[in-house]
């Protein structure tokens, strides 16, 4: 249940303040979308773990605060989720191509019609397959908060484990869980990416 | 009326088009020849509210629109009563080639499955017109290109090079279309390099080069051109078919 409620916080999160960073990214490139670029491209060469123990550790002692493991843990994975979503948020808006805009505004419709009936269709298409499969990886990484002492699936396997000792049996169930999680959710991303992200470009 | 006065503009220190006047009246076919660079598309485009000049004005009707603009967003450009057919088309890659030409009708409410059939089946779009645009070829796509902007019954039709990947039954099919438009009062602004298309089409040629108008007057322009420069172009050309 812990496993969930981590899950949905950082996808929820992620998604949310990822696609509000991402598209405050792409219309403010210098002054959004550039600090965004840095932490995001800072992020993505830290180990998950290493942020998560920086933030629960040093970061506290430094702050004398203590703060809840579970807090701790979805505010790092909330945060690397963000940041990854709004860097595919960024670049898909900064690359739109304009010419479909003109296209639109020359055939009558009006900015609020060519947002909804071109823009965000195809935007939809082009980032939702990505952003399945990072929201597929922030649940795997929601693991690593057992390190932290939250009371996640995998502690609970652990704890169970200590107690009957089945690791066969035990890690197993937890694999085909998580299989069972995250396989359709990959299988659908990549029947997005088929269907939504076909070859734009026009023979 | 649909008229450049004047029209001035560069690009960065290059000026692409020097003190050019265009007029589009109603009920014409104007075509614009000329070779590559000449400034031919960026006249287009100002003509069709896409581009802001530097100096002089377009006139819509009874509206003037002096340059340079304010801001973009202070000017409505009349679209689409004004319209636009870009040499690389600009469908929406989403969108079927059916949805691409009723789209625009849905949104600005005026649907017309009637006209919609008879212009697939004018231009010969029925057995491609449920596919995506990157799945027809790039004839195809011109069709559906033109039948788009036809559909919304344009004051003025603004076209740029949209027959060349055409065979020669499509571009008489096309030429068809837009002599009916012509005879409805649409003024037609074309951009081409087939001269014959020109000779049966317009009412008004164009000549550009290096920025200015070197040329212009009726079909007899395309005979008998005054101007040497003139002269060498449509000799390659002609020597090139």
């Amino acid at each position: 249940m812990v496993t969930f409620e981590l899950g949905l916080i950082v996808c929820l999160v992620g998604l949310i303040m990822g696609a509000i960073l991402g598209s405050l990214g792409a219309k403010w490139g210098l002054t959004v979308g550039l600090p965004t670029r840095i932490i995001s491209f800072v992020l993505s060469g830290m180990p998950i773990l290493v942020f998560l123990f920086w933030l629960h550790y040093p970061v506290q002692a430094m702050l004398g605060v203590v703060i809840d493991p579970f807090i701790t843990a979805s505010v790092t994975l909330a945060t690397i989720n963000t940041f990854a979503v709004a860097d595919v948020i960024r670049t898909v808006l900064r690359d739109f191509p304009k010419q479909y805009m003109i296209a639109a505004q020359v055939c009558g419709l009006t900015p609020f019609q060519s947002l909804v009936l071109i823009q965000l269709p195809i935007v939809f298409r082009q980032t939702i397959p990505g952003l399945l499969m990072i929201q597929v990886t922030m649940l795997q990484a929601t693991l690593f908060a057992s390190l932290i002492s939250v009371p996640e699936i995998f502690r609970v396997a652990q704890q169970i484990n200590a107690q009957v000792y089945k690791p066969v049996e035990i890690y197993t169930a937890l694999g085909i869980l998580f299989l069972a999680l995250c396989l359709p959710m990959n299988g659908i991303a990549i029947l997005l990416r088929k269907r939504f992200t076909r070859d734009f470009s026009e023979r | 009326m649909l008229e450049a006065k004047n029209i001035h503009k560069s690009f960065e220190k290059t000026e692409v088009l020097h003190d050019v006047s265009v007029n589009v009246p109603p009920g014409k076919i104007s075509v614009i020849i000329g070779p590559s660079g000449s400034g031919k598309t960026t006249l287009l485009k100002i003509l069709a509210f896409l581009e802001p000049a530097d100096r002089g004005a377009l006139c819509f009707d009874d509206q003037t629109y002096p340059f340079p603009w304010p801001k973009k967003n202070h000017i409505k450009p009349p679209w689409p009563e004004v319209t636009v057919v870009f040499q690389q088309l600009f469908l929406w890659p989403h969108l079927t080639l059916l949805q691409n030409l009723t789209m625009p009708l849905f949104a600005l409410k005026r649907e017309n499955q009637g006209k919609v059939d008879r212009l697939i089946d004018l231009l010969h779009m029925g057995e491609f017109i449920d596919r995506y645009p990157n799945e027809v070829s790039l004839g195809q796509r011109q069709r559906a290109a033109v039948a788009r902007a036809l559909l919304l019954e344009p004051k003025y039709l603004l076209l740029d090079e949209i027959t060349s990947s055409l065979d020669v039954e499509q571009v008489s099919i096309i030429l068809s279309l837009l002599k009916d438009l012509r005879s409805e009062g649409t003024g037609i602004l074309l951009i081409t390099h087939l001269l014959q298309f020109a000779r049966d089409a317009a009412d008004q040629i164009i000549f550009m080069d290096d920025g200015s108008i070197l040329e212009e007057g009726g079909p007899e322009v395309l005979a008998n051109p005054k101007h040497a420069r003139v002269q060498k172009f449509l000799s390659v050309i002609e020597s090139a078919r």
